[in-house]
């Protein structure tokens, strides 16, 4: 490799190198968003379930 | 979705901002490398996400120790938070490092002590979230976590200095290393500056993707809280 006048000719592990920086940090940051929204889900499913038990129990 | 603080805002859009130039410096700035060629390119951000790593690592020992000290969940969020990241960025570390050594190296592994370490490194956290996950007692799962945090560290420079001090082909860019190792180049202007450029970029992801994390952790926090509230009824 030493000896060779031009550089060697590795663009495509250049390209997989970036697809896999940039796919990783990427589903990272999806990860981070659909758990946020998941929990957010559960939280307003929470509030739901609170509004429907409060009454109930204020009856009894 | 909660809105994100004004600060965490201007911090996303400065990150992205740092993020595309980065790129650009990557890409379009620094030189093609003489020998190695385009592969070289992976190298500005194969540092960098080790970096985040260790500094992610490092802020996990800080905040656990913080933890212990305070008694405080606060800093068990920022602990969890930060291995996370950790464990993403060392992941990426270690995957584009071994993309970069199948041309170079011939291999896309090899038991060299560089990658031992830090693969050890990587198992040992990744260890940490799957173990958090077997404590159901929110104050001991915090104790344990701080505790693991801060021994687990120990890994952290032990890998730093492991192609300083054992016989290796990892090169070393910054200080000298061993003559055996196969890669090493010499840095002109413009790839210390695309360099040194990724790694203050990737220092600015880790802190905005910490942020949203910590406020990720908060938020699950409160909905477990909920749920026992509502079990309680």
């Amino acid at each position: 490799m030493l000896l060779q006048e031009a550089p060697a000719e590795t663009f495509s592990f250049m390209a997989f190198g970036f697809i896999v920086i940039l796919g990783t940090m990427g589903l990272y940051l999806l990860s981070l968003i659909n758990r946020y929204r998941n929990l957010e889900q559960d939280m307003e499913l929470l509030d739901e379930l609170s509004a429907k038990v409060e009454p109930s129990v204020e009856s009894t | 979705m909660e809105a994100a603080p004004r600060n965490l805002k201007i911090l996303t859009g400065i990150t992205i901002g740092l993020f595309v130039l980065a790129l650009y410096m990557v890409f379009i700035y620094a030189p093609r490398e003489a020998v190695m060629g385009d592969v070289q390119r992976v190298f500005y951000f194969h540092v960098a996400s080790g970096w985040v790593g260790a500094v992610a690592f490092l802020v996990t020992a800080i905040a656990g120790g913080v933890y212990l000290a305070k008694r405080d969940r606060k800093w068990d969020r920022v602990a969890v938070a930060s291995v996370e990241i950790g464990v993403v960025f060392t992941f990426i570390n270690i995957a584009s490092g071994s993309i970069w050594a199948r041309p170079i190296w011939n291999t896309w592994w090899t038991w060299d002590p560089r990658l031992v370490t830090a693969t050890i490194m990587l198992l040992l956290y990744v260890a940490y979230l799957m173990l958090r996950q077997g404590i159901d007692d929110p104050d001991r799962r915090a104790r344990f976590g701080s505790v693991y945090g801060i021994v687990a560290f120990v890994s952290v420079p032990i890998t730093f200095v492991s192609i300083r001090i054992f016989r290796t082909i990892h090169p070393v860019i910054i200080g000298s290393g061993d003559p055996a190792a196969e890669g090493a180049f010499d840095m002109t202007p413009r790839m210390l500056q695309a360099f040194m450029f990724s790694l203050l970029t990737f220092t600015f992801i880790y802190a905005t993707l910490l942020w949203y994390r910590i406020r990720l952790g908060r938020l699950s926090e409160e909905v477990e809280e909920r749920k026992m509230e509502m079990m309680s009824v």
